[in-house]
């Protein structure tokens, strides 16, 4: 495939056949980015000249996490190996080059600017060191939520050994200045799921209406709690369930691993298989009312054990601070 | 010239400014409930409708009222000129003026449920067409020495005759007028066009709270006994245990505590126990007072699911909260406090109050709202129209009514939030 818009039509034949398939799913997204970034290299090749160095480019967020649904955003970044101006303006420009590729390819902009085409996020691996650095030293709410962002990241394209060594560095600060309390605090808003009459509290205005909002009151609290768990346990995977099975019996006793990891399952499916997932935003809504009895007692199940695993986290590191 | 008229006229005139005050507290309700494209407009037609309210009254509504007349309405003592009235210990004008400050009231309540579309020129008909053939026929019905007073009806400061006459009003304008643009979807799910400053809105019901002393307490139009403190204690009562009963059923079925919510159980806490102030003790004040709470909660969620858009909640605050305080009476009046009518049934006085107050709730609510929609259907098929035009109503009611905005540095941004169509906002 020689264009984005060829990317787009392939994509949109075979996503078809995967939507529900949370494995496949993820692996065709996986295949699409790739596509679309040996493209953007070759474009850039053409205007700029051949590549200066080698360099990574990696994926956060759900694609970084391996979660993607059918349809997500981009949240992504480039480390290079080298050092200078000129070799500064080629990787923007790369990165600049992928996001519209992206964008073609049907992965909308990410409204926070998490994408390669920003300096920020579009870096050598001497100034990368620099910037996880100070993000880590302030420890503002800010920098640790650019940590956080950071150690979801996969790569997808290149060099993995520059993301891999970074995030050594990154875990080893984090245990070393202790900065567990102030990842819980970023991560710690949790948004009611289930009301004190055991209902399930869904949205009252606006096009979801009746729906459920998965992303924030049942992914988030898995997603956080256990990424935070394997900074705890030195874990490098970024996929949640990757997380759990690798978790040590010290950190999370095997059989609540076992718990969460089928409730994440069951979450991911239901996301899947009955959430209206012909845009971005709708697949973070579940339209409850299309549930069963049984499914709708499964959801909650999911929702409580998410607040549970939150609880557990926070307990486990506010326990240490004392 | 006696004491006690002397302190009657100033306590009434106390609280005739407090009354008239709540028009500031109206004020920034309305505003505080909507959007910023609006504001300048809610604003200024308040004061002019408040304006053209007072001239009718003056001219005809305090006659229709309390003139001499029959069961039904009264027909003297028009273009009312300062004089004492008979049979009343204070000043004349005082009194006039405490009453002319409640059709002011009533005729803003009913305003709620034109907020955000309807054109100018609605509100100026309108507010005169109220004033003369909608509030003082009800009015008079209870506090003219009409029908329903001799009936027995209790409502001590106007549960029924400024709060439910509004809001019954409000509700034919509502249906009239349609759902604002973008109120709801196509699946018929609601948008929350949330107002614009909620500070405005809890400020409104501050205002709101301390003027109701004045229409309450002030309802006893004289300072006997200071029998008017003990009115404001079971208006304050009220007053907290209806935000607080609107603070946990909002948080108990949507796990949040809602603001405009809380504040909404505020002021039905206040709507419900106008008519019962005086006559219940202050327990039953906080039990009124907290239910009302809740209905005005599950009130405001039904109306928005039978797509009857009422933007500032006149309908639930002042229409169910109204009916609920009318009736509480039928069941909270004690023995030594009902000087109207009789006890309420949890005192004795088995269903025949609870019947007075109901058939008083029905006929005033039925003659408000047929009489407010046959006017304004007329008004509208004479004025082409009550709302404005599509294209009015998003840029706002302040530049297409007013020609200038509210807020001048910030209604832009605005626009470009509420109009997502690049052709709305070029």
């Amino acid at each position: 495939m020689t264009s984005y818009l060829e990317i787009r039509r392939f994509r949109d034949d075979q996503i078809i056949w995967v939507s529900r398939n949370h494995l496949q799913l993820n692996q065709l997204h996986d295949e699409i980015i790739q596509r679309v970034i040996s493209v953007s290299v070759k474009q850039t090749e053409e205007k700029h000249g051949s590549l200066p160095c080698p360099f990574t480019f990696f994926m956060m967020g759900s694609a970084g996490r391996f979660e993607q649904s059918v349809w997500s955003d981009q949240d992504h970044g480039i480390i290079y190996q080298q050092q200078g101006t000129e070799i500064n303006h080629y990787f923007l420009a790369l990165g600049k080059e992928i996001t519209q590729g992206l964008q073609l390819a049907g992965y909308d902009y990410c409204d926070g600017d998490v994408m390669a085409s920003n300096p920020l996020w579009c870096k050598s691996l001497s100034e990368w060191r620099q910037q996880l650095a100070n993000w880590s030293n302030n420890s503002n709410w800010e920098g640790i939520r650019h940590l956080l962002i950071f150690i979801d990241g996969r790569s997808l394209y290149g060099d993995e050994s520059f993301l891999e060594k970074l995030k050594i560095e990154v875990y080893q600060t984090i245990h070393k200045e202790n900065l567990f309390h102030k990842v819980l605090n970023n991560t710690l808003y949790l948004k009611k799921g289930i009301g004190v009459l055991g209902q399930l509290l869904l949205e009252t205005h606006g096009p979801h209406t009746g729906s459920l909002n998965i992303k924030e009151k049942a992914l988030f609290p898995y997603v956080n709690g256990i990424r935070l768990l394997a900074i705890k346990g030195n874990i490098y995977e970024t996929s949640t369930l990757l997380r759990l099975e690798k978790l040590s019996e010290l950190v999370l006793p095997s059989i609540k691993r076992e718990l969460y990891k089928q409730q994440f399952l069951k979450l991911l499916n239901f996301r899947l298989s009955l959430s209206k997932p012909d845009n971005y935003e709708n697949s973070h809504y579940l339209p409850i009312s299309t549930l069963s009895k049984k499914q709708k007692e499964e959801v909650k199940e999911i929702l409580k054990n998410g607040t549970a695993l939150y609880r557990y986290v926070r307990n486990l590191i506010e326990k240490e601070d004392d | 010239m006696d004491t006690i008229f002397l302190m009657n006229s100033l306590w009434v005139m106390v609280a005739a400014v407090l009354v008239i005050l709540m028009i500031g507290g109206f004020i920034l309700l309305e505003t505080g409930s909507t959007r910023m494209k609006n504001a300048g407009h809610i604003a200024g037609k308040t004061i002019l409708t408040f304006g053209i309210g007072s001239i009718v009254f003056w001219a005809v509504g305090y006659g229709l009222i309390f003139g001499s007349g029959n069961a039904l309405i009264g027909f003297s003592d028009f273009f009312y000129s300062g004089y004492d009235i008979e049979g009343l210990s204070l000043s004349g004008a005082v009194f006039f003026l405490f009453q002319l400050a409640f059709a002011g009231i009533s005729l803003t309540i009913a305003f709620g449920g034109f907020a955000e579309r309807a054109k100018l020129g609605a509100y100026l008909v309108f507010a005169v067409l109220f004033s003369v053939i909608v509030y003082p026929p009800i009015a008079h019905w209870i506090w003219g020495g009409g029908w329903l007073a001799e009936h027995g009806k209790q409502d001590f400061a106007g549960s029924t005759v400024v709060h439910l006459t509004g809001a019954m009003a409000a509700f034919a304008a509502t249906l009239i007028l349609k759902p604002r643009i973008g109120k709801y979807n196509k699946d018929g799910s609601a948008n929350n066009l949330a107002g614009h400053n909620q500070v405005f809105t809890a400020l409104s019901v501050l205002l709101l709270w301390v003027g109701w002393f004045g229409f309450n307490a002030g309802s006893t139009v004289s300072v006997d006994g200071a029998f008017f403190g003990f009115v404001a204690v079971n208006t304050n009562l009220a007053a907290g245990a209806g935000v607080i009963a609107a603070m946990i059923i909002s948080w108990i079925v949507m796990g949040k505590a809602d603001v405009p919510m809380m504040l909404n159980g505020a002021l039905a806490g206040l709507v419900a126990i106008t008519a019962s102030c005086a006559f219940v003790d202050t327990w039953a004040a906080v039990l009124i007072g907290f239910i009302a709470g809740f209905l005005v909660f599950y009130s405001i969620r039904f109306f928005e699911s039978k797509r009857i858009d009422d933007p500032i909640a006149a309908l639930s605050v002042h229409g169910v909260a109204g009916i609920w305080g009318t009736l509480s009476t039928g069941f909270f009046a004690t023995p030594e406090l009902a000087t109207v009518g009789q006890p309420g049934l949890f005192y004795g006085g088995g269903l025949h109050q609870l019947g007075v107050q109901a058939l008083g709730v029905v006929s005033s609510g039925a003659f408000a709202f047929i009489v407010s929609f046959i006017l304004l259907t007329i008004m509208k098929a004479v004025m082409n129209g009550l709302r404005v035009t599509e294209e009015e109503e998003i840029i706002g009611l302040d530049m297409s009514e007013h020609g200038s905005y509210g807020y001048p540095e910030m209604v832009k941004t605005e626009k470009a939030i509420i109009s997502p169509d690049p052709k709305l906002n070029a």
